[in-house]
């Protein structure tokens, strides 16, 4: 018989790899469509945070409407984040530019600065201490499984997680919209060539990564009670390393990876400190770039 | 130009700036005579050195590094903790510090210097993340959160030099020791050796430069002199504690070689100087400052992509050839410029 304690860290390990999830998938969407790397994610987790915190504080709705809030608040977040920090950098659209090294970098770099900009404004408006949250919206009742105790927040996150990843899945594989996605992302010169509009795609690509890495945000934020401006920068990273390890551009890969990292974290918490829990997820990364470059679930792609 | 020969000019602008340096600045600040201008100058002086360190390797090279500050962290600390446990004096922690952060670089390049872009810029963010996290909990060494107080102030070959104006001499002049060397480096064949990476490190490698063992000795170079950078650091200031050096620090040195043009030296420094003196110069202005470095750095990538100071830009360049290929094909027909 396993450990019950065993049990629990497994299932919180499960929920926090779900949040990771949500994230990652943000990021490979969006790496999948532009070839760059979106250093602006982890603020967008933060937005759909605060966009939640606002709501609550100003008219107290019920959970599922702070959540869609929440939502709706990372949708406008990643539709303006691609007008603001990555449409004035895609000026060229031939192959050669679209592969180049300095669209990627000014790409990079501008998404970092707009990611300054946005967690600074932040603190200025609410301090960057943390935000106190109603008792009555905290996600962490316990509650009882058999001999396990889980907190009614592992339930919601996994439950959310789940439905959007169908949701995520249904709408690549079977709207007109998640083919264009699907398409620019496979090569977006050939997209262009039989009419798709890019652009348009681009911006919807945002805009449902944003909508997930937000969904993250608000569920993390409710469960833990613990919404700051610099709250993104942890999970950005670890979704980061979620997306490398599942090659880049593989959403199942990305999500595995996410799951594992999430379980190995809060197993590690049982042997470390948790100062050093950070130091798996860091651990991960390195051995995935030295020992399996292209992921461990990535197919064989071009390292340019 | 007349009366001054072509070749005399740049030993005419570095004579100015040394003049600048070691004459104007000095008198100027005793002039005024307040500890937090010795402060400002010290500090700025100690982030140019850090720029151009990171110039050498991101600028230069073409590696995007994004765990530069840990390098000048693991400095601070070996010299901190020389001076310290050891009671060794500045003469000796200062190049140990170097030395320390370089040899750490050497072992985290060995496994990590075979990556190209994204990956490499990945990993040196864990890199630097992962030492972070070691000042942070290591407590038994590194005291953790509460960081280190240093007893002993500045001193050289047993000369004490803890007053205002000697330490601003002493930083002085390591920067510039620093930055003549640092660039020596990068206007060198070996400079250009570096920079043939950037352009293209396949096409490099097969014109027969070493580029694997180019990439890890640039980096080590390059954390040698960030540890120096935090041996001042750690000296002037007599105090750090581990968020002196996260990640935040790096995107902030990152930002100054962007805002003062990737590859060129100068503009590291200009870079340096304007993130480190516009937020004091605004001081006024209060929370708003480190909205500023954003701001400023995204305005730079938008409207100057070559910086205040640029080398050349590799937007540029692609603007050009695209251009050409635009204006072949005309009317806006097909690929090109829209």
């Amino acid at each position: 018989m396993i450990d019950p304690y065993y049990l629990q860290q497994l299932a919180i390990g499960l929920s926090l790899g779900m949040t990771y999830a949500l994230m990652a998938i943000g990021f490979t969407l969006i790496f999948g469509v532009l070839n760059v790397v979106n250093f602006a994610h982890g603020e967008v987790y933060t937005i759909g945070a605060f966009a939640g915190l606002v709501a609550i504080t100003a008219f107290a709705p019920p959970f599922l409407a702070v959540l869609f809030l929440a939502l709706a608040a990372g949708a406008a977040a990643g539709f303006s984040l691609e007008r603001i920090a990555f449409r004035p950098f895609r000026r060229f659209t031939d192959e050669a530019s679209l592969k180049s090294r300095a669209m990627r970098e000014s790409t990079l770099l501008s998404s970092l600065a707009v990611s300054i900009v946005v967690r600074e404004a932040l603190e200025i408006v609410f301090g960057s201490e943390m935000q106190p949250l109603p008792f009555e919206y905290m996600i962490n009742a316990p509650v009882q499984a058999g001999p396990v105790t889980l907190a009614t927040g592992d339930l919601i996150i996994f439950g959310v997680a789940a439905a959007m990843l169908a949701g995520l899945q249904y709408m690549l594989k079977r709207t007109r919209i998640g083919l264009s996605i699907r398409a620019v992302s496979n090569n977006p010169l050939g997209a262009r060539y039989v009419g798709i509009n890019t652009d348009r795609t681009i911006v919807m690509t945002f805009v449902v990564g944003s909508t997930m890495g937000a969904a993250a945000g608000i569920l993390v934020g409710l469960y833990y009670g613990a919404i700051f401006p610099a709250m993104g920068f942890i999970p950005g990273v670890k979704a980061f390393v979620a997306m490398v390890m599942g090659g880049l551009s593989s959403i199942p890969g990305a999500v595995i990876s996410a799951l594992i990292l999430g379980v190995s974290e809060s197993m590690a918490t049982t042997f470390l400190a948790s100062g050093w829990a950070d130091m798996v997820a860091y651990g991960f990364l390195i051995l995935t770039l030295v020992f399996f470059p292209s992921g461990l679930f990535g197919a064989g792609r071009e390292r340019v | 130009m007349s009366g001054f020969d072509a070749r005399m000019r740049p030993l005419a602008v570095r004579a100015g700036l040394a003049l600048l340096l070691f004459a104007v600045l000095p008198a100027v600040l005793a002039g005024f005579d307040r500890s937090y201008y010795y402060q400002v100058a010290n500090l700025a002086l100690i982030f140019v050195l850090l720029a151009a360190s990171l110039q050498l390797v991101t600028g230069v090279a073409g590696l995007l590094h994004l765990g530069h500050a840990a390098f000048y962290g693991v400095g601070a600390y070996a010299a901190a903790l020389l001076s310290t446990e050891l009671g060794l004096g500045f003469t000796v922690t200062l190049p140990l510090a170097g030395l320390i952060a370089a040899v750490i670089a050497l072992l985290v390049a060995l496994p990590t210097m075979r990556l190209v872009s994204i990956y490499f810029a990945v990993a040196t963010l864990a890199i630097g993340q992962m030492l972070y996290l070691v000042m942070l909990n290591w407590v038994g060494l590194t005291k953790g959160p509460n960081g280190i107080v240093l007893t002993r102030g500045l001193e050289l070959f047993g000369f004490d030099l803890s007053g205002r104006l000697a330490t601003y001499y002493t930083v002085a002049g390591v920067v510039a020791l620093s930055l003549v060397a640092l660039g020596r480096l990068s206007h060198s064949y070996y400079g250009n050796a570096l920079r043939s990476i950037r352009e293209d490190d396949q096409c490099a490698d097969a014109m027969g430069v070493r580029t694997a063992r180019l990439k890890m000795e640039v980096f080590t170079l390059s954390a040698f002199f960030a540890g120096v950078a935090g041996a001042l650091w750690a000296h002037m200031t007599g105090y750090i504690s581990p968020g002196d050096f996260d990640f935040g620090e790096s995107i902030l040195i990152l930002a100054m070689i962007v805002v003062g043009g990737l590859g060129s030296l100068p503009g590291a420094a200009i870079g340096a100087l304007v993130l480190i003196l516009l937020p004091e110069v605004l001081r006024d202005l209060g929370d708003f400052r480190n909205i500023m470095v954003g701001l400023v750095m995204f305005g730079c990538i938008l409207f100057l992509p070559k910086g205040l100071m640029g080398e050349v830009s590799a937007l540029r360049l692609a603007r050009q050839q695209f251009g050409a290929a635009w204006r072949r094909t005309g009317n806006g027909v097909g690929i090109g410029w829209r």
